[in-house]
């Protein structure tokens, strides 16, 4: 039997929705008593992979909406993010090289960097997209 | 949250102050803001001490300010990043990058 989530919220797929998932987020995080610099590199992530559906899945359109949920498997967080927009090529989304100096694209770094591991997999049945990514909270990465 | 922006001159230089949270919903007007100044001034600093907050669409605006400045032979500085933005650099790598300062003065003096 799988825990209660920490979270579930759906919300617009609108930037103007980020500063209350990260609120959200942060008071998830907050009851489990996760480092704060943990905790901020956390919300930055799920930040990061909210915006790159809301500007690349649904490129902006506004009208979608995306469902986030977290879950804490002992000393693993999970969370699950999913959207209806159209099926996204997982071997497009992959990090970029930090050498190089230029605007955007950071975000997977981001994600990257912060989670233990993530995937990104269209549905086949449905519209939508699931990505999920899991953090071990006793991690090395900070 | 309570966010804005205010631009000054200061000699030779404009300063962009800006606090708040940078996310996606604000970073285009800090771009757009960023590459504004730049039609008066040669050397900007963006200041950086009042961002509680900031997301890799509020970075790549820092990074356009760098840049634009790199190709027109002007000047580009941070001044007084908070733990918060510091924290986003240093994990774009970005904080060797950019050149940072404690105030104009220092960036002045560079």
């Amino acid at each position: 039997m799988s825990a209660p989530p920490l979270l579930r919220i759906e919300f617009p797929a609108r930037a103007e929705s980020l500063a209350e998932v990260r609120a959200a987020v942060q008071r998830a995080l907050a009851t489990q008593h996760i480092d704060a610099r943990i905790a901020a590199r956390i919300v930055l992530a799920i930040d990061e992979a909210c915006a790159n559906i809301i500007r690349h899945a649904y490129r902006g359109c506004g009208d979608g909406r995306i469902a986030l949920r977290i879950e804490r498997h002992r000393e693993r967080l999970r969370f699950r993010l999913r959207d209806r927009a159209p099926a996204v090529d997982p071997g497009c989304v992959k990090p970029r090289d930090l050498s190089e100096c230029r605007p955007g694209g950071l975000g997977i770094n981001i994600i990257d960097e912060t989670m233990d591991h993530w995937r990104l997999r269209p549905l086949k049945r449905h519209c939508g997209n699931v990505l999920t990514m899991v953090r071990r909270l006793h991690a090395r990465k900070a | 949250m309570d966010k804005g922006s205010e631009l000054r001159r200061d000699g030779d230089w404009a300063v962009l102050r800006i606090w708040g949270e940078v996310d996606l919903s604000w970073s285009q007007d800090v771009r757009r803001q960023v590459l504004e100044a730049y039609a008066k001034v040669k050397s900007l600093a963006v200041q950086l001490d009042g961002v509680s907050y900031i997301d890799s669409s509020g970075i790549a605006a820092l990074v356009e300010g760098f840049q634009h400045a790199r190709s027109k032979g002007g000047r580009f500085a941070l001044l007084a990043p908070s733990e918060a933005v510091r924290a986003v650099l240093e994990l774009a790598r970005l904080d060797r990058v950019f050149p940072i300062f404690t105030d104009l003065a220092a960036a002045r003096a560079a």
